[in-house]
C-alpha cells in the first residue's frame, strides 16, 4: 500500500469538488468554507459519499460536519492513514513471523 | 363561495408539451403508447408505455439536478409552464398565502428503486444519499414552492389514480372558501421503472400488446380491451380567484365550478358504482348545477374490465335516460394511464375541449363492451359536441373517487 501525501489527497478532493460542484478550482483555498461556496449540508454528504468511493474509505458520521475544505483534505487524510495503519499489523505481523 | 379560474395551464405529457399540440394529438388520436426499451423489459409480458421526451439537464443546473427524481422535474418544469402561461408576477404578500397542491401515487419510485437495486441486486452497501430526499412523496411540491417562493400552503396528495384530481380539488376548495388567492395545482408521476412495471403486471392490470399495432393496446370501453397502459409525465394549472384574475387582465381558460369526493369505504381495488355515482353527484352540488346541464364528460376510461362496466353504470345512474345522449371521452387510450398526474392531465384536456368545443374521441373502440353501451366518441372527435360544462372524472385504488367539474368562459 502506498502512503499518500496531504497534496496528493488535496488534489484529488479539489477534484472531485470541482467535477460535482462545479467549483472554481482558482477561488478554492484551504481557507474556503465549503458552505460558502454552496457546498450545504446534502452537498457534504454527497461529497463525503463520492470521496468514500474515490479512497476507498469508510468515514465517520462526523466527517459531515467539517467546515472548510483544509479541515476535509486533513480529515480524509489522517483517516486514510488510520485505515492504512490498522491494516498494516497483519501484514506487519507476518513479516516478523517469516523473518523469525 | 368565490368563483374560481383557470389561468394557467403547464405539461409534460406523452402527447406534448404545449396545449395546443397536446389537444391537437388527442383530437387526431394520436397514440404515445408504444413498445418500452428500458433495463429488463424483456421481463415484462407486454413491455408497453407512453413516455415523454424529456432531458432534465436542459432544466436544471447539476448541483440541483442531482437531487431531484425524475418525477420532480417533471413537477417543476410543467409547473414553470403553468405560471408563465397565467403571466402572473406575485407580491411578496402573495407569496405567503399561494398554495402548491400536487397529485402523485408513487412518488420518487425510480430512485427508490434504483435504490434498491444497489442494495438487494448488487448487494452494496452504497445507497446514494439523496435517495430519501429524491424518493419522497412530497419532493415535486417541496421543489415547486422553492421553484416559484410561494410559501403557502404546500400539500401532496397520494390518492393513486385520483391523486391529482384531489390536489385540484382540495385547491378549489381552500380558493373558494377564500383561505387563498392563488394556487398551482396538479399532479405528476414517473413510474416506468422494472419494479413498478412488474409490480402492476403481477395485479394483472396491463394491457397485452395489440398484436397488429402496439399503439392501439390500450382500449377503453372496447370488448376486447384487456387493461390498461402506465404512462408518466406532468400536469399542473394555476387556480385564481375569479376576481383576482378579472383584476389582473389574465387570460381565462375556464372555470373550475366544483370538485365531487367520495369513498368506497367498500373493496381496496373493485371499483363502486355508488362510490363513483355519488362522487360525479358531489361535483354536481359543489358546483351549484343540475345533471342535465352536463355536456360532456372525460371518463376515468381506463380500459379495465372492472373499471369500465363500473363507470358506465355509474353514469347512467347520475344521469338517467339522459346518459346515452352525453358525449364522453376516455383520452387514457392516447396518453396511458398517468396514474396520480391522470387526472390533472385530463382537466386539462378538457379545458381544451370546451375552448374549442371539440369532443375528443376514444380511441381503438371498435367493437363496445355490450355492457359498455354509452356514446363514447368512437373514434373521431366531434366538432360542437363538448358543449359549454363537463365533469372529468377519476378514480382509485383504494377507493376514493374524485371528479372536477368545470365550464368554458362565455
Amino acid at each position: 500500500m502506498t502512503s499518500l501525501t496531504f497534496e496528493d489527497t488535496e488534489k484529488r478532493i479539489r477534484a472531485l469538488l470541482v467535477r460535482d460542484f462545479k467549483l472554481d478550482p482558482g477561488g478554492l483555498t484551504l481557507d474556503s468554507r465549503l458552505d460558502e461556496l454552496g457546498v450545504d449540508s446534502i452537498g457534504m454528504a454527497e461529497l463525503i459519499f463520492n470521496v468514500e468511493d474515490e479512497f476507498g474509505l469508510k468515514l465517520p458520521d462526523a466527517a459531515v460536519q467539517l467546515s472548510t475544505f483544509g479541515e476535509i483534505v486533513q480529515f480524509i487524510h489522517d483517516a486514510a492513514a488510520d485505515q492504512r495503519a490498522s491494516a498494516a499489523p497483519s501484514s506487519l505481523a507476518q513479516g516478523v513471523n517469516t523473518s523469525t | 363561495m368565490k368563483r374560481v379560474a383557470v389561468t394557467g395551464i403547464g405539461l409534460v405529457s406523452p402527447l406534448g408539451d404545449d396545449a395546443n399540440s397536446v389537444f391537437e394529438a388527442a383530437r387526431i388520436g394520436r397514440s404515445s403508447v408504444h413498445r418500452l426499451q428500458i433495463e429488463g423489459s424483456h421481463r415484462l409480458a407486454a413491455p408497453l408505455a407512453a413516455t415523454v421526451e424529456f432531458d432534465g439537464t436542459r432544466h436544471f443546473e447539476p448541483p440541483q439536478f442531482r437531487l431531484l427524481d425524475r418525477v420532480s422535474q417533471f413537477a417543476v418544469v410543467a409547473a414553470r409552464r403553468a405560471v408563465a402561461d397565467s403571466g402572473n408576477e406575485l407580491s411578496d404578500a402573495e407569496r405567503e398565502r399561494a398554495g402548491v397542491f400536487v397529485g402523485t401515487g408513487m412518488g420518487g419510485i425510480l430512485s427508490i428503486d434504483e435504490g434498491y437495486q444497489t442494495l438487494y441486486g448488487k448487494n452494496s452497501d452504497r445507497i446514494k444519499p439523496m435517495m430519501i430526499l429524491q424518493g419522497m412523496h412530497n419532493a415535486p411540491a417541496a421543489w415547486i414552492g422553492i421553484d416559484n417562493d410561494w410559501r403557502g400552503p404546500n400539500l401532496t396528495y397520494s390518492t393513486a389514480c385520483s391523486s391529482s384530481s384531489a390536489a385540484i380539488g382540495e385547491a378549489w376548495l381552500r380558493l373558494a372558501c377564500g383561505a387563498m388567492d392563488i394556487a398551482i395545482a396538479g399532479g405528476s408521476e414517473a413510474p416506468l421503472s422494472l419494479g413498478s412495471l412488474k409490480a402492476w403486471e403481477a395485479m394483472h392490470t396491463l394491457a397485452s400488446e395489440d398484436a397488429s399495432d402496439a399503439s392501439r393496446s390500450c382500449k377503453p370501453f372496447s370488448r376486447s380491451r384487456s387493461g390498461m397502459v402506465l404512462g408518466e409525465g406532468a400536469a399542473f394549472v394555476v387556480l385564481e380567484s375569479w376576481e383576482r384574475a378579472l383584476a389582473r387582465g389574465a387570460a381565462i381558460h375556464g372555470e373550475l365550478l366544483g370538485y365531487g369526493l367520495t369513498t368506497d369505504a367498500g373493496h381496496i381495488a373493485r371499483p363502486s358504482v355508488a362510490g363513483q355515482a355519488a362522487a360525479m353527484s358531489a361535483a354536481l352540488a359543489a358546483a351549484g348545477i343540475a345533471a342535465d346541464e352536463v355536456d360532456a364528460i372525460n371518463a376515468h376510461g381506463t380500459g379495465t374490465q372492472a373499471n369500465d362496466v363500473a363507470e358506465t353504470a355509474a353514469i347512467k345512474r347520475v344521469f338517467g335516460a339522459r346518459a346515452g345522449r352525453i358525449p364522453i371521452s376516455a383520452t387514457k387510450a392516447l396518453h396511458g394511464h398517468l396514474l396520480g398526474a391522470a387526472g390533472a392531465l385530463e382537466f386539462v384536456l378538457s379545458l381544451l375541449a370546451l375552448q374549442r368545443g371539440v369532443a375528443l374521441p376514444t380511441m381503438h373502440l371498435d367493437v363496445p363492451d355490450p355492457d359498455c353501451d354509452l356514446d363514447y366518441v368512437a373514434g373521431v372527435a366531434r366538432v360542437g359536441a363538448a358543449g359549454r360544462t363537463m365533469l372529468s372524472n377519476s378514480f382509485a385504488f383504494g377507493g376514493t373517487n374524485a371528479v372536477l367539474a368545470l365550464r368554458a368562459v362565455d
